[in-house]
């Protein structure tokens, strides 16, 4: 290792192995995130400085193992072979020791310089479970730290044994499979020309290439290599009949009889344990009746908090920006120069007093109840019905981060493994009232003409999204391949991590959003002081005034609605020129109804089509956008008729 | 379908049961395989979600709790276990 390069150290594990709790507790609150080349896929890293050595701590999305079945797996792992870190720290649940396993003989096979972090041993003693690291540890030729990231319990011993690997640069070896098996290995390793571009070692490119028969790189091999194609048929049909099974079953056997053989010697159960509090909780959480009826009384306190929160943060906010404004036009006068403060004042108040107080909270109560394990259960509970519109379970969690913004809630849809589930997951979501969103229909619903109104706007929200989820399953006919989600066991929320995440979610928002909110609101001012918006209300007149039966002045609205939904709100007071409290003045309230049907379904922000573009696909992106100003202009007549 | 064999749908709650074959194609198998199903593992059904919801699975061999849908529960095959788990 060069002397001058900070070694990269990557934390790779299991979903809900408790791998970011046990980053946090490393990286503190230095940690960033961004995204990985080409992708929208995140990951967190940081350098940390332990004691005068300086070490860049990253920490990878969560993956089974290293067959990758969803795309976020798949970048993850890419990163992995590419990068070449000089650690690798294996997170293991301990309270499912084999099948954390599986993936750490999977990394030993790797043959990077590797440190298991064998975490979670408090659930696992009150599971009855006693670990014997040492004998783990001999087992699998790396060393074994045990620990309790929530409560940084083993991350200095961990940290020490990272360093000492690092100083001796000693990597793994694979711990032998049933010699039939690592005898067709061994013909594959033969096999391999000397040029061969190898992942990691020899013997891991071959059992890779074994496995990933059905996968495109094996048609790109019969082109490139058809010799090596050959024999490698050959190997794998001679493996098949062997075994009397596909080989990627062989292997995954073999792994799995070795992983439990480890853990069944590294490990003892006591018997006679009492039932614990959490698998107690459970039972109640997903029961049949008492788990929808948490479930909704979750959903319900959920929205409560947010607003009981935001509305009351909301006006403590905006009071000064409006004050300010107010002080600057009696001492400017409507000079160019008082309509650039204004935009400027506009565009920072929009995002400090209207976003955060909404976005902030919901964005803590998601990654709380993420930490707990319970959006895995409200999955469980909600299959059936995703199910009617042609989806399941595991669509609730980007269902519910749409909630807060439709752009993450978009790139989380990449945990689906099928094609189909994720592009239908991702057309509705733009359906979801997002945060800013959210903050139109209670500014203006809400507020206007009661909670109950609002109420039914969400309800009404939720039904228009099924329908449309029944309607466009009918046009995708591959089936769903279903539900196969892993219920974690139940954790207390750690607030560190819980806080530090809502920051960075934050962080990247403000980063993405605020220009955009700022350049807007200036846009828009300029746009008044020179009299253009005039202009873009007559082009949209035809729709706005006759179409909607909307104020002309509303028809520039629209177009920065598209640029973020939360500017609609300022923009439609200031092209009303009116002060928010006195809008019912100039427009009615099926006005208002009207406004903010269209305004939440006309079209996906900039930023949620950019989104939709890359994940799906441009002819996706276009199928969403004709989607919502269909639905916005059926939907706004349809309420202009009735109310 | 082996003898004595039934889906996972078909199967009595509460009781343990082996995993002796799972069918499908290679993705789904795949994902059961990392997600800790494999033949010979002994199972239980926990719960069924009412509307035709998925089911909650007990691994007892690998300890973690898993949700199938049913579309997913019809491929796994498994017998009854007497005695213990």
């Amino acid at each position: 290792m060069e002397r001058n390069r900070v070694p990269v150290v990557v934390l790779v594990g299991q979903p809900n192995c408790g791998k970011s709790t046990l980053f946090n507790s490393i990286a503190g609150p230095k940690a960033e995130t961004s995204n990985f080349p080409g992708t929208s896929i995140k990951h967190t890293h940081s350098r940390v400085n332990i004691e005068g050595r300086l070490l860049d701590v990253i920490d990878l999305p969560g993956t089974y193992s290293l067959c990758p079945s969803d795309p976020a797996e798949r970048v993850a792992l890419s990163h992995l072979f590419g990068e070449k870190p000089d650690v690798v720290v294996n997170v293991v649940d301990a309270s499912i020791l084999s099948r954390g396993l599986e993936l750490a003989t999977e990394l030993n096979e790797l043959g990077y310089p590797m440190v298991v972090a064998l975490n979670m041993v408090d659930v696992a003693e009150r599971k009855g479970i006693i670990l014997d690291a040492p004998g783990l540890a001999a087992r699998l030729g790396v060393p074994v730290v045990p620990t309790v990231a929530f409560h940084g319990r083993g991350v200095k011993e961990l940290l020490d044994e990272v360093f000492r690997v690092l100083d001796r640069v000693q990597k793994p070896r694979p711990v032998a499979w049933s010699d039939d098996v690592e005898a067709k290995i061994g013909e594959v390793t033969a096999l391999l020309p000397s040029e061969f571009p190898l992942v990691s070692n020899a013997r891991f490119t071959a059992v890779k290439l074994l496995e990933a028969e059905s996968m495109p790189c094996g048609e790109m091999l019969s082109e490139v290599d058809p010799g090596l194609k050959a024999g490698l048929d050959r190997v794998r049909k001679e493996l098949e009949e062997l075994r009397g099974a596909p080989v990627y079953e062989v292997i995954a056997a073999e792994r799995h009889h070795l992983a439990m053989k480890i853990a069944e010697e590294s490990s003892r159960l006591l018997h006679g344990k009492q039932t614990s509090w959490d698998t107690r909780l459970d039972s109640v959480l997903m029961h049949p009746v008492a788990g929808y009826l948490i479930l909704a009384g979750v959903f319900f306190a959920f929205f409560l908090v947010i607003f009981k929160i935001g509305g009351p943060l909301e006006s403590l906010l905006l009071g000064p920006f409006v004050r300010l404004k107010d002080v600057l036009l009696a001492r400017w006068g409507p000079s160019l120069g008082f309509y650039l403060a204004e935009g400027l004042l506009q565009g920072i108040g929009g995002g400090v007093g209207i976003v955060l107080p909404y976005f902030v909270p919901l964005l803590f109560l998601m990654s709380a109840l993420e930490d707990l394990g319970y959006l895995a259960r409200a999955g469980f509970l909600l299959d059936a019905f995703l199910h009617r519109i042609g989806l399941h379970g595991k669509s609730v969690s980007p269902f519910i981060l749409g909630f807060g913004c439709n752009v993450p809630a978009i790139v989380a849809t990449r945990t689906l493994e099928s094609r189909r589930d994720r592009v239908l997951t991702a057309l509705l979501i733009p359906f979801i009232p997002c945060s800013a969103r959210t903050t139109i229909i209670l500014a203006l619903v809400a507020f206007y003409l009661g909670p109950f109104w609002a109420f039914g706007f969400y309800v009404g929200n939720i039904f228009l999204i099924a329908f449309l989820g029944w309607l466009i399953s009918l046009f995708l006919r591959e089936p769903s391949p279903g539900l196969i989600l892993e219920i974690p066991s139940l954790k207390p929320p750690s607030l560190k991590h819980v806080a530090q995440r809502t920051w960075l979610q934050l962080l990247a928002f403000i980063r993405f959003a605020w220009p955009l909110l700022i350049g807007g609101s200036f846009v828009l001012s300029l746009l008044s002081y020179f009299r253009a918006d005039a202009l873009i209300n007559d082009i949209l007149a035809p729709l706005v005034a006759k179409g909607l039966g909307l104020p002309h002045e509303l028809g520039i609205t629209l177009v920065f609605g598209f640029l973020r939904k939360e500017l609609s709100l300022i923009m439609m007071l200031q092209a009303l020129n009116v002060d928010y409290r006195s809008l019912l003045t100039v427009i009615s309230r099926e006005q208002i109804i009207v406004f903010t049907v269209f305004v939440s379904f006309f079209i996906p922000c900039l930023s949620t089509c950019a989104i939709l573009w890359r994940e799906i696909g441009k002819r996706w992106a276009l199928v969403s956008v004709g989607l919502s100003v269909g639905v916005a202009i059926a939907l706004s007549w349809l309420v202009r008729l009735i109310v | 379908m082996p003898e004595g064999s039934m889906t996972l749908i078909e199967a009595p709650p509460n009781s343990p049961l082996r995993i002796v074959g799972v069918e499908g194609g290679e993705a789904v198998r795949r994902r059961l395989f990392c997600l800790g199903f494999h033949k010979d593992d002994v199972v239980r059904v926990e719960s069924r979600a009412p509307f035709r919801g998925p089911l909650l699975l007990w691994n007892a061999t690998s300890g973690c709790r898993t949700a199938l849908g049913r579309g997913v529960a019809a491929k796994v095959l498994v017998q009854t276990v007497d005695g213990e788990e």
